[in-house]
């Protein structure tokens, strides 16, 4: 016998979610965004980029830029191990839509969740940045961070942390 | 709908071009039956896509435009100037309209009534005076004797004489006759010889050389007679042809002799009376023969061009360079596994792969023509504009380039056809002054030369003075009075950016505005610039370009791990030092061939760890115009092909990385651009001085 609530539920429009891990905190990301998943192969760093972008690897002939998530959100650097993966995903980005990889430490699953029970984020805990994140899923005892991909990885951003580490590292050239 | 209207948009687009094209060559030649033809024929298209489209208004204009066009092709009226004129402005307004088909706005709207009202008046006004007027060159049709008797031993050439016979039926309205050698009995015929021999009476508009070309391979060892009879259609004269025996076996074929008595016999009257039908059928003829001619045009194009969205080449160059990589990757798997069989396989695909990569290389290339096509226009409109006269000549439309650098190059080339036009050439009254053609020339011309492809604009206006451009520098503070400068170099400063010319010296050269933008933009397709000129002379601005955006000639080098791609058309020389010989100098100079040399470490510069550098490094000399710049890498690992591909708006700000392309083994090797390392460690000198 199912409950009148799961019955609701049924009705409404479910949606799908991947979650994945970084550190001890769960994350998800709107599946339709989600074009693949792979692998850590090779990785091609490149000079002088800011420490959260990983560097860019070779997606069957494609060079994809490569994100380690975890640095973006103020976390140590990823460290590999056999459950990194990189979740390729699509954004738009000034009116392109792009694809990068993102760095994760372990792919979960994927959630079918119900619109409505999707929660708004708490405003208290502002560990990370507010605008980063769409919702919260409740399962179980976790709570489920659900990102917003096109805001967690715009380029004004990347520019804007560029510009920060660039006067940085000129103010230690002139510091030496 | 959005997508038909672009569809539409494309198609039109395309044929305005092709009627401009036409119209300019119309200019100056009105009598060309073929491009009045193309301009037809480009009209009646667009009439035709424009009511399938639906938009009416447009076609209703074309209309009226085609019938006057129908006219001058019927030659029942002459292009005149006005004609012309009229047609470029109707263009300009139906690219306009073509927009939104509807016409909206009210002040396009009246001025489409006004060219309606216009080009209806044009059509009046030569309709009335139409007359039929009789074309010179009647091509006129000769009567022929042909006679061939082959080789006996032409079949062991792999020779079939009726394919022969057949071709040269072709050519006109025939009569054959067959001949058997003479006594010959079936028990005697040997079946591998030919013994058959032809006799013909040809009627054609040709003369003798394609009756000859039709047996070009086997005139050596055949006996062919041509031989011309009349001057007429004798084959149309029934006092003729009714003297012609029967064609069946058995009758005796006519000879030589016969059919030149006969066709003497024929009477002067009917003679000239068959001459004169030819005339009066010409007419009819020759709409005729456009009417082929169009639906051959037609066919053709369908035929050898498709249409193809640059998406999908884009995504074919992926996939090419994906399997080019794989290959690279199942060679060495190969080599690594002593299977004669696996080899063969890996070197089959080796070979297929390469092939298949230059043919997909060429796809993304277009002929520059497709550009240039568009200065045509815009000279004659701004030569008008400015009361100048001046011709405008293009060669080497046939170069092609990659897609990306043409389209790159439309602003900068622009620029410069402007500056000749304004600046360079002179006005009517000064160029006769100075005893110059009235007319201005300016050419411009493009041809291959080793790996590059260079783009000249020339023309023959006053040329810039040297002395002025040095003067203005020194008063710029460019440059200081001491500079011992070359006449190259004096001409490279109108391309720094704070060479901005004053009006009283725009009067003696006047180029430098804006030029070190357009210097800008063929630098970034890495391509160079230079100008070279003489005072009432002219001037000429040359471009180089690289052949293509997607593969350069590269030197793969190691940093640590990471691989970088220098191109080699920025690399001077090569030497090979030990790292101490750098880590001596503190003022960042290394002394190489005698000279001494900025130098950056790449290791250094980047950032990398610097754990345990190799004892040997290598060092790249980078040059350009102005600057050489050694750079200290790790190894040099050897030549390479890089297929380039952009490392996207995320890495925006690394600009000394212009790409990355994948190497043998699927890993990513990053290609520099020596402009931007030169730059920087120009920027570092000045900081530190």
């Amino acid at each position: 016998m199912r409950s009148i609530e799961e019955q609701e539920h049924e009705n409404e429009a479910m949606e799908s979610y991947l979650s994945f891990k970084l550190d001890d905190e769960f994350f998800a990301v709107d599946v339709k965004k989600v074009i693949e998943i792979l692998e850590v192969p090779g990785i091609t760093s490149i000079p002088l980029s800011p420490d959260y972008m990983a560097g860019v690897i070779n997606l069957r002939g494609k060079v994809l830029p490569l994100i380690d998530t975890k640095v973006k959100f103020g976390l140590d650097p990823i460290e590999f191990t056999v459950d990194t993966c990189i979740v390729v995903i699509e954004i738009e980005v000034e009116g392109e839509v792009l694809q990068i990889g993102t760095l994760v430490d372990a792919v979960l699953e994927v959630l079918e969740v119900p619109q409505s029970s999707i929660q708004p984020s708490p405003s208290i805990e502002a560990k990370y940045r507010l605008d980063f994140i769409r919702g919260m899923i409740r399962r179980e005892e976790d709570f489920i961070m659900l990102l917003n991909l096109d805001e967690v990885f715009s380029i004004q951003d990347v520019m804007y942390m560029q510009e920060a580490n660039e006067t940085m590292s000129s103010e230690e050239l002139t510091e030496k | 709908m959005e997508n038909l209207h672009n569809v539409y948009l494309e198609e039109v687009e395309d044929l305005f071009s092709r009627i401009e094209e036409s119209l300019l060559l119309l200019e100056k030649s009105p009598d060309d039956p073929a491009l009045i033809a193309e301009v037809f024929r480009s009209m009646h298209t667009l009439k035709g896509s424009s009511s399938m489209y639906g938009s009416n208004k447009v076609a209703d204009f074309v209309h009226n435009l085609e019938t006057i066009y129908d006219r001058v092709r019927g030659h029942e009226i002459d292009l005149t100037q006005p004609i012309i004129d009229a047609t470029f402005k109707s263009l300009d307004h139906l690219k306009k309209i073509v927009q939104s088909p509807d016409i909206p706005d009210p002040i396009d709207a009246k001025y489409h009534e006004k060219l309606t009202a216009d080009i209806l008046g044009l059509l009046d006004e030569y309709s009335g005076g139409a007359t039929i007027v009789k074309s010179e060159n009647t091509s006129r049709k000769s009567t022929y004797f042909v006679s061939f008797i082959p080789d006996k031993n032409i079949f062991a050439n792999g020779t079939n004489p009726l394919l022969l016979v057949d071709e040269l039926r072709d050519l006109g309205a025939s009569r054959v006759y067959t001949k058997i050698s003479k006594g010959l009995t079936s028990k005697e015929a040997d079946p591998k010889e030919c013994h058959t021999s032809w006799d013909f009476i040809l009627v054609t508009e040709e003369d003798e050389n394609p009756i000859k070309d039709v047996f070009i391979f086997v005139e050596d060892t055949s006996k062919i007679t041509i031989e011309k009879v009349a001057d007429v259609d004798l084959l149309s004269i029934s006092e003729f042809t009714s003297k012609l025996p029967s064609n069946d076996l058995n009758a005796k074929p006519p000879t030589l002799k016969e059919i030149k008595k006969w066709a003497s016999a024929i009477p002067k009257d009917i003679l000239e009376r068959v001459a004169e039908e030819v005339a009066l059928n010409e007419e009819v003829d020759d709409t005729d023969k456009d009417e082929k001619l169009q639906r051959s045009h037609t066919q053709e194009e369908a035929i050898t061009s498709i249409r193809v969205s640059s998406d999908k080449l884009d995504e074919l160059m992926n996939q090419v360079s994906e399997l080019v990589t794989t290959q690279a990757g199942l060679s060495l798997y190969a080599e690594n596994n002593f299977d004669p069989l696996l080899n063969a396989i890996a070197d089959n695909v080796e070979k297929l792969s390469r092939q298949l990569r230059d043919i997909a290389f060429e796809m993304t290339l277009i002929q520059i023509s497709n550009l240039f096509r568009r200065f045509n226009r815009v000279t004659r409109d701004i030569s008008t504009q400015l009361g100048k006269s001046v011709k405008f000549i293009t060669e080497g439309g046939d170069t092609e380039l990659d897609k990306k650098i043409i389209d790159s190059l439309a602003d900068p080339l622009m620029h410069l056809i402007r500056n000749s036009l304004d600046h360079g050439i002179e006005s009517r009254e000064e160029r006769i002054k100075l005893g110059k053609p009235e007319k201005g020339t300016i050419k411009l011309s493009s041809y291959y030369s080793g790996a590059k492809v260079y783009i000249q604009i020339e023309d023959d206006g006053r040329g810039i003075d040297a002395q002025k451009i040095r003067e203005k520098a020194i008063t710029n503070r460019l440059i200081s009075k001491d500079d011992d400068l070359t006449e190259k170099e004096i001409y490279d400063l109108i391309f720094m950016p704070g060479f901005s010319m004053a009006k009283e010296v725009t009067d003696i050269s006047g180029r430098g505005v804006g030029m070190d933008v357009v210097k800008k933009n063929i630098l970034d397709i890495r391509g160079d610039i230079s100008v070279e000129s003489k005072v009432g002379k002219g001037t000429k601005i040359i471009l180089g370009l690289p052949l293509t955006l997607s593969v350069i000639d590269g030197l793969l080098v190691k940093v640590e791990a990471t691989s970088f791609i220098v191109p080699l058309v920025d690399i001077k020389k090569c030497f090979e030092i030990k790292r101490e010989e750098l880590s001596n100098d503190f003022n960042e100079l290394i002394t190489l061939e005698d000279e001494k040399i900025p130098y950056l470490d790449l290791r250094k510069e980047f950032l990398i760890k610097d754990d345990n550098p190799p004892e040997k490094a290598s060092i790249i000399l980078l040059e350009n115009e102005e600057n050489k710049i050694a750079v200290c890498v790790d190894s040099i690992v050897g030549e390479y092909q890089a297929v380039l591909k952009p490392v996207g708006k995320y890495y925006r700000n690394q600009e000394f990385v212009s790409g990355a392309t994948i190497l043998g083994d699927g890993s990513i090797a990053l290609v520099l651009d020596a402009y931007k390392i030169i730059a920087r460690k120009i920027v570092k000198q000045k900081k530190s001085a």
